[in-house]
């Protein structure tokens, strides 16, 4: 039961107050220089453009090409982060020999700083002084250029992707395997159903709730990802890594063409929001079925 | 014999998958572990696996950052500490209040008064700069506390329209994360340079980079921390009103000790966000608040390939989380992150 109190004011203004501040500043800037032409270097007056930014940004194919590849980053690293992170919470779930170990240890990448994890993949994967290379040499590959070409090195983002944040996935899903009822899998186990139709037939559609919201969390994040890019390929070979953060940070901190970044920046929230609302249709009727 | 459990070959599959995931996840954090002791010729002559057998073991690399000839490292880890813990204790204590009053007590927010703040903010700004010709700063200043004076006032009279309720509030709060970080920044950064050409000095400073680093904490504080509050038994707070204890008394005397677990699981992964964070750190701080994150992405830039400074470099900043990654896990089996997803 909640109740009514004065006092709640002076519990909820202080966080109110500062969320307000720092997000309605950018909000309000971004979208009125977004609809103006704004130059700081060299310094050009703002001029109205209407929605100018938004068709030059979207006729250019570097756009296009920018958020094609975030695209494939996230979802690609999204469904091998749920798809590992379940087989492996499933694992802990059924007490796996030295599950205690696993459990403390499988956490430690997602607290690792990704610019450090970046230099490590840079290190691990560098084609004369990195171990990778070595193994693949021998077991009788060419030596590849994990980051100086374009699939190889999408491929190697993604990695990195999976290797920091299915720990993240998987202490979600764990949290969750651990709330399921015990007497749905006995009463299964009488039926002699097997391992696979109770996992399709009763895990699955129980935890189907917690992995729409812990894949739909994954997806926004990943849409963000800019520090591994940015120290691993720096968006290269030429531009056929660079990310929609990436993207929006070379246009605003390095040309400081404001307009353009702020429209940029919108197409970029748009983008997200459409991704989200599309992502939840589709799933409803499942999540409504499984009530 | 539990159901839980499993049973024959499964069992051994399993494990050999869990084992092959830990190599996977400690292989490169061992390598990052034994590059930053090999001597520059240990690492140029291909790799090398195990210290002592396959490669000599030097301290080279961590002297050389540790006496401080590559950069300012102690005044970086010294930032890094400073603005990561006080912005995650402030964050936590912050949160966690505005999360307590989210879950207890009833707010009721007129759509049309967040609409008029919305519409205010935004037409004054516009007025301000581009009619009234003030600085960027002066119409954001007035925009904002007009704006937020006229949604209170306007929230007092009656209105019409549909009301919004805790859980509306709980969800304004957690959608700040969806918002483009980048944009946030950028936009942040040029507020803290207006401010500073006003006499604030905000940017590179320990106000300016804690401030963003509390606010853009916030939303996940108060998502963890409202489902742990909502856990607490109800009775112990209502024996304590009959007892006539007033509401900040039970919030500080009973409810917050009482959620000492929930508050340290939270106040550490706010600071592994803190301390990881590099966008708004690039962005707002030059070189005095300079963060680890920052130093670490910069050795990339400057140093080419001397992997054993950078690797002693990034263990700086790995150390201390994967030391708080062995307490967190000491939470993890009380169900607390379980509740933050619901």
């Amino acid at each position: 039961m909640t109740r009514n109190d004065p006092v709640k004011h002076f519990f909820i203004w202080p966080a109110l107050l500062i969320v307000l501040v720092i997000s309605i500043f950018p909000l309000i800037y971004s979208l009125t220089t977004s609809f103006m032409s704004l130059r700081l270097v060299p310094p050009i007056p703002a001029r109205f453009v209407g929605f100018g930014n938004y068709t030059e940004l979207l006729q250019n194919p570097r756009f296009w090409n920018v958020a094609w590849t975030t695209t494939i980053i996230a979802f690609i690293a999204v469904t091998l982060q749920y798809v590992i992170g379940f087989s492996v919470a499933l694992a802990l779930n059924r007490r796996v020999p030295g599950e205690g170990l696993f459990r403390v240890s499988f956490l430690v990448p997602m607290l690792v700083a990704p610019v450090a994890v970046a230099l490590v993949a840079r290190q691990i994967l560098n084609p004369t002084m990195g171990p990778l290379n070595e193994l693949m040499t021998a077991f009788g590959f060419p030596n590849l250029p994990f980051l100086t070409q374009t699939r190889w090195a999408i491929g190697a983002i993604i990695s990195v992707e999976v290797w920091q944040w299915t720990p993240f996935v998987i202490l979600m899903l764990l949290a969750g395997l651990q709330t399921l009822p015990d007497d749905v899998y006995e009463a299964a186990a009488l039926e002699n159903a097997s391992p696979w139709q109770q996992f399709w037939g009763i895990t699955f559609p129980m935890m189907l709730p917690i992995s729409v919201a812990v894949v739909f969390i994954r997806l926004i994040e990943s849409y963000k990802i800019i520090d591994t890019v940015f120290v691993m390929t720096g968006g290269g070979p030429g531009i056929s890594t660079e990310t929609l953060t990436l993207f929006a940070y070379q246009e605003g901190f390095k040309k400081f063409n404001l307009g353009y970044t702020s429209a940029l920046s919108f197409l970029f929230l748009i983008v997200i929001t459409v991704i989200g609302l599309v992502y939840l249709a589709i799933l409803k009727p499942y999540l409504e079925k499984h009530k | 014999m539990s159901v839980r459990n499993l049973k024959g070959s499964g069992r051994w599959w399993a494990l050999a998958g869990c084992l092959l995931w830990l190599a996977f996840t400690f292989f490169p954090l061992y390598w990052v572990a034994i590059t930053s002791f090999k001597s520059p010729l240990g690492v140029v002559g291909g790799p090398t696996y195990i210290p002592f057998v396959d490669f000599d073991p030097t301290l080279t690399a961590w002297s050389e950052l540790l006496s401080g000839a590559r950069g300012q490292f102690y005044n970086t880890f010294i930032a890094s500490t400073i603005v990561g813990l006080s912005a995650s204790v402030l964050a936590t204590f912050i949160g966690s209040m505005a999360a307590y009053a989210l879950v207890r007590f009833t707010f009721e927010v007129k759509l049309l008064s967040g609409v008029i703040f919305v519409v205010v903010a935004f037409g004054g700004y516009l007025l301000g700069r581009h009619v009234l010709g003030y600085g960027q700063a002066m119409s954001l200043i007035w925009a904002f506390v007009a704006a937020l004076a006229l949604a209170i006032g306007s929230s007092r009279i009656k209105l019409p329209g549909p009301l919004l309720g805790n859980d509306d509030i709980v969800f304004w709060f957690v959608s700040q994360r969806m918002f483009p970080p980048i944009v946030a920044a950028f936009a942040l950064f040029l507020m803290y340079t207006e401010m500073g050409k006003m006499g604030f000095k905000l940017v590179d400073t320990y106000t300016g980079l804690t401030f963003a680093y509390i606010a853009f904490s916030l939303p996940i504080v108060i998502w963890l921390m409202r489902d742990f509050f909502a856990a607490l038994p109800v009775e112990v707070e209502e024996a304590a009103m009959v007892d006539n204890v007033p509401s900040w008394r039970i919030f500080f005397g009973i409810v917050l000790p009482m959620s000492k677990p929930g508050l340290i699981a939270t106040f550490m992964i706010t600071l592994a966000f803190v301390w990881n964070e590099f966008l708004f750190a690039l962005f707002l701080t030059s070189s005095k608040w300079q963060t680890l994150p920052i130093l670490v992405a910069g050795q990339n830039s400057q140093r080419g390939d001397e992997w054993w400074s950078i690797s002693a470099a990034a263990l700086v900043a790995i150390i201390p989380m994967v030391v708080m990654a062995g307490i967190l896990s000491r939470f993890m089996r009380s169900g607390l992150l379980l509740g933050a997803i619901k």
